[in-house]
């Protein structure tokens, strides 16, 4: 779905996000106005939640998408299903797809999208400072052992992030080595016998809206072979700030090397 | 016997039934469009763009999907109940849309999907998944040429079980990314784009009614019992394979497009034949119109109920069907199935 050639008005007014990153990263660009629909589950920055709501990311409202008269509806490969990108299309809607699949390319659909908007100067002055802290983590890792990390996105059945994804991305320019870096499928159920076996060092949970991190905590505490388990190194980590391929990913990067290396001097 | 005037009413009432509902469902959307609106672009005049948009490119669609899925599920009912000789029969008791589904799920996963061919190529593998779920419920179900009900249900149970394991052992397999769209359109979907998948079934629906229709007669005979209809210059064997080819053809075409939706092809011709009687020459032409009708209805309380949001149309067709099903095995079917 990316990879298409999309006629783009040349200042687009009224645009449609059909996911939480491209919400943020409109807002991060100063473009938040143009706004006139967001999904719900666009909930940062907090002015999203009062945008008029077009459906959720696997499930648009077509109707609601036309009664807000768009002429430029945002996607993103990483969420949004092909079909209903076609759909909008052939409902006479412009659709740009972005494609984020590592850190590098989150930058590049900021750049992308500040471009469509006619904020290029912003998109590129954002991407550029997210560049540099990155850069500037990279250096602070290195050299330093790199623990064997159990991203767990989803406890029960245990999903955890494979080959190709920005997670897996993010934990080695955190300065750690995914146990689950070569599986094939972008989120594969795991096996938690394979997960053992595999010895990681660090568990990272991904936490979800409410849900208890102690209840999840405690679910692992039984694992008491792992050596994350017995030094008491599982940590819990806002999934928004790890999953949304959005301005965000540079806070959760830092706060993930900070979680893998205390011993670094930040 | 039907008289004229049974027929008029059934297929006449039935029609109009099935115009009201579909009007209703063209006015009703997350869309504000006024009737006047909506009545303009029908008739072609002028209207706004947004409405044009919403009533051609989106309701109508959807409406006509719904209608023509309705219709077939509806004859794929009374065409195994009528070959089983059993009121319980229907494509999901039986197994033979899980088969379908099976079919529909493995075709979406090679890529079937955009092009008309790919519409053609999606409903060819779900009706051979049908045909296969429908032989292997034959097949463990006949004693001696006759299907008696328990081991008949007993053997839909059993394939359709099989098929939702096989199923669940694919997407177990496939990576999460491309499973959104494979599980909403396993809760039953008719939102729809454009007229080709509606043409596409609609081909095949037509087909395999006019097959099942064409042997009207010889189901009526049919269900006198099989000694009966030779005598009467019935080949039950052919007309048996006629039917058990269409009723698949049905369920495939119809699933493929949709996903499994319940309940249509159980209670529908239940509630037709209270009203019509069950001689299949009016049978199948008004359970196919109340079939269209109950679906649009169904479909449209879905978009409405909750909107923005949608719920699965199946959400509707079981929470109507169900407790209907409940009152006719309480009332009717005591006395006659026990």
């Amino acid at each position: 779905m990316s990879g298409r050639r999309v006629a783009v008005p040349a200042r687009p007014t009224r645009v449609v996000s059909l996911a939480p990153s491209l919400t943020e990263i409109v807002y991060a660009l100063g473009a938040g106005e143009r706004l006139v629909g967001v999904t719900e589950y666009c909930d940062y920055p907090k002015e999203a939640t009062a945008k008029p709501k077009v459906g959720g990311i696997y499930t648009p409202n077509f109707e609601a998408i036309l009664t807000l008269r768009p002429d430029l509806a945002l996607a993103t490969t990483e969420g949004n299903r092909e079909e209903h990108v076609r759909g909008l299309a052939a409902l006479g809607i412009p659709v740009y797809v972005v494609r984020p699949v590592d850190f590098a390319t989150v930058l590049q659909s900021i750049e992308r999208v500040g471009r469509l908007l006619g904020r290029q100067g912003e998109a590129a002055a954002l991407a550029g400072s997210m560049r540099q802290e990155a850069e500037a983590i990279a250096r602070a890792v290195e050299g330093v052992r790199r623990p064997r990390v159990l991203y767990v996105l989803w406890g029960n059945p245990l999903i955890v992030p494979g080959r190709d994804t920005l997670i897996t991305d993010l934990i080695r320019r955190a300065g750690g080595e995914s146990v689950t870096r070569d599986e094939p499928l972008a989120y594969p159920r795991f096996s938690v016998e394979e997960a053992m076996a595999r010895q990681p060092e660090r568990i990272v949970l991904a936490q979800h809206g409410e849900a208890s991190v102690d209840e999840r905590l405690r679910e692992w505490q039984h694992l008491r072979l792992l050596p994350a388990v017995r030094q008491g190194r599982i940590h819990p980590i806002d999934g928004n700030l790890m999953h949304r391929p959005g301005p965000r990913i540079l806070e959760g990067l830092r706060t993930l090397a900070r979680l893998l290396h205390p011993e670094v001097p930040w | 016997m039907i008289t004229r005037r049974q027929a008029f009413l059934g297929t006449g009432g039935v029609a109009v039934a099935l115009a009201a509902v579909s009007a209703a469902a063209l006015t009703l959307g997350a869309a504000p469009l006024t009737l006047s609106e909506v009545v303009s672009v029908l008739l072609g005049r002028e209207a706004p763009e947004l409405a044009a948009t919403v009533v051609l490119g989106l309701r109508l669609p959807r409406i006509l999907l719904a209608a023509v899925a309705g219709a077939g599920l509806t004859v794929a009912g009374v065409a195994f109940q009528a070959l089983t000789r059993n009121p319980l029969a229907d494509p999901a008791v039986l197994g033979v849309a899980s088969g379908a589904a099976f079919g529909a799920v493995v075709g979406q996963l090679a890529g079937l999907e955009g092009s008309l061919l790919a519409a053609f190529g999606l409903s060819a593998v779900a009706f051979a998944g049908a045909l296969v779920a429908a032989a292997a419920v034959y097949l463990i179900a006949a004693v001696g040429g006759r299907l008696p009900i328990q081991t008949l249900l007993l053997a839909g149970v059993i394939t359709g079980l099989f098929f939702s394991a096989a199923i669940t052992l694919i997407i177990s397999l496939v990576d999460l990314a491309r499973l959104g769209g494979i599980l909403h359109w396993l809760m039953g979907s008719l939102g729809t784009l454009g007229y080709r998948p509606v043409g596409v079934m609609a081909l095949g629906c037509a087909v395999g009614t006019g097959a099942v229709y064409a042997q009207a007669r010889a189901l009526n005979l049919l269900a006198l019992g099989e000694e009966s209809a030779l005598q009467l210059g019935v080949e039950a064997e052919r007309v048996k394979r006629v039917i058990f080819v269409a009723a698949s053809l049905l369920t495939g075409v119809v699933v493929a497009h949709t996903g499994p939706i319940g309940f249509v092809g159980l209670i529908v011709p239940h509630a037709v034949r209270l009203a019509v009687g069950s001689d299949n020459r009016l049978l199948i032409p008004v359970a196919a119109g109340a079939g269209a009708t109950f679906l649009v209805f169904a479909d449209t309380l879905a978009r409405v109920a909750v909107r923005p949001a949608e719920l699965p149309v199946g959400v509707i067709t079981a929470f109507c069907g169900a407790p209907f099903f409940v009152y006719l095995l309480r009332t009717r079917f005591r006395r006659g199935l026990a």
